[in-house]
């Protein structure tokens, strides 16, 4: 009930952000118009998807990013350096509470994000999805933690809101850009392809693409990559946190 | 017999070669205002730092209602209360939500529209804290360091950065809790403030004490008029 409480305050202070509003909720519906409304039915290099189904499997991740990748390092960060977490030390509670709350807010958004542009693929595009819903949303959870864990750990290592800055501009972008989250991969030339099926939204990406089309036989890599980069980035986020 | 809130003995700290508190020890009773007193970067924002267990102390102890805070921190915590020196809030919080989400650390949390009621805030209930004016923003600090009820308040430089009229202001809130019977641990460095609000008042001068007292004490044992003038009179007679 009390973390309730604190978690509604911090859930309403990300809504009133207007970065959040534009980069979680905004960019990645533009993107999808424009993308349907240019090539939606064409089909995206020789993916077997088209360029609408490419993107809105790649446009759902886009969320993820923005809160893993900014909303978590810049709140975290931020909340640090401004002594907040300090108060919240001075307090019967941990600050590890006020995180968590923050943790769980970035997802909602992510959630919102995503479910803003199913309910425009699926209603103004004609959108279908060929795979399994329940095992795409489980997908795209595993790769929510995932993304969070890297987020987390870059507030824990980053001391300042300046490195956080650059560490997250240097994160944030490429993954927005080269992992096929916004770009489509399919038209991506083949040496960049390469460097998007390595980055680690991009393994997410390829996981849920295949699911998305029906195509089971190959999940198990990249769900053990995702796996492997929750436990190794979520134990160095927590071995090197520090509230002050 | 007086009780202690808070006892300090033989207190250390030192940042690499430097000694930011030296060999500190004074008592807090329970119900009185004190008052530790010292220029800037003294060692005061240190002092209540080791006294909260936010620091680790080199060297001697304090404790605080019987515990030490580092080790017992949510017993401490739930009777302690803390304005600590610039904190900020989250950007775009408000007064009402900042009440919400501080109340919400305590177990019994006080009543935020009674708090705000009584420090003259209801009205900006619903304003950003980003928008208060200095005085409104620490009389918010004030009403967030009483959320939990508190036995014991610590409110560091609190009134630095006010002008008078908000002083005053800040002054007059003080005294109505001093009256109910908190206990308040306050630092700072006007000495026209410690001899308006404080019992007791210790000051020190590079961690170390100088003279410790009641005022009344402290100004006719410098024999001069006032706390400010025996301040001086305690620094340059260290020189």
């Amino acid at each position: 009930m009390r973390f309730f409480k604190m978690y509604k305050v911090e859930q309403k202070l990300f809504m009133r952000s207007p970065d959040v509003i534009l980069f979680n909720l905004g960019m990645p519906l533009i993107v999808l118009i424009l993308i349907s409304l240019i090539a939606g039915n064409k089909e995206a290099g020789n993916s077997g998807l088209t360029f609408l189904s490419g993107s809105y499997v790649a446009l759902s991740t886009v969320g993820i990013c923005c809160s893993a990748f900014m909303s978590i390092p810049i709140s975290l960060v931020e909340y640090r350096s401004q002594g907040v977490l300090r108060r919240m030390y001075c307090s019967p509670c941990s600050p590890v509470r006020l995180l968590a709350c923050d943790t769980i807010a970035s997802g909602v958004m992510a959630v919102i994000s995503t479910m803003i542009l199913s309910v425009t693929a699926v209603f103004f595009f004609g959108y279908r999805m060929e795979g399994n819903v329940l095992l795409y949303i489980f997908a795209w959870l595993l790769t929510m933690i995932s993304m969070f864990s890297i987020g987390l750990m870059i507030a824990s290592l980053c001391r300042t809101v300046k490195s956080m800055n650059v560490v997250t501009s240097l994160v944030y972008f490429p993954m927005l850009f080269f992992s096929g989250a916004t770009v489509p991969a399919e038209i991506f030339p083949e040496k960049l392809r390469v460097f998007s099926d390595i980055l680690p939204l991009g393994v997410g990406i390829n996981l849920l693409k295949d699911i998305s089309l029906g195509i089971y036989d190959r999940m198990l890599i990249p769900v053990v990559i995702l796996m492997i980069i929750t436990v190794i980035c979520s134990f160095v986020s927590v071995k090197t946190f520090r509230w002050e | 017999m007086y009780e202690n809130a808070i006892v300090v003995e033989n207190l250390e700290k030192a940042f690499g070669k430097r000694k930011v508190v030296d060999n500190l020890s004074f008592k807090v009773r329970k119900g009185e205002v004190f008052g530790l007193l010292g220029h800037n970067g003294a060692g005061k924002s240190t002092t209540i730092d080791l006294i909260l267990g936010l620091k680790k102390a080199d060297e001697g102890r304090s404790v605080i209602l019987g515990m030490n805070a580092a080790v017992n921190r949510k017993a401490v915590f739930e009777r302690v209360g803390v304005q600590l020196q610039q904190t900020k809030y989250q950007s775009s919080i408000t007064v009402e939500e900042a009440c919400i989400e501080y109340g919400s650390l305590y177990e019994k949390a006080a009543d935020h529209e009674e708090l705000l009621r009584q420090f003259g805030l209801t009205e900006l209930q619903k304003s950003m804290v980003s928008k208060l004016s200095g005085g409104e923003r620490q009389k918010l600090s004030i009403v967030l360091a009483l959320i939990g009820n508190p036995e014991i308040v610590f409110l560091d430089e609190l009134t630095t950065g006010l002008d008078v009229e908000a002083r005053r202001e800040v002054w007059r809130t003080l005294k109505q809790l001093k009256d109910k019977g908190l206990t308040i641990f306050l630092t700072t460095h006007y000495m026209e403030e410690a001899e308006a609000l404080c019992d007791h008042v210790c000051i020190i001068k590079s961690g170390k004490k100088v003279v410790e007292g009641t005022v009344a004490d402290i100004v006719n044992n410098s024999k001069q008029k006032n706390l400010e003038d025996a301040y001086l009179f305690y620094m340059e007679e260290e020189l």
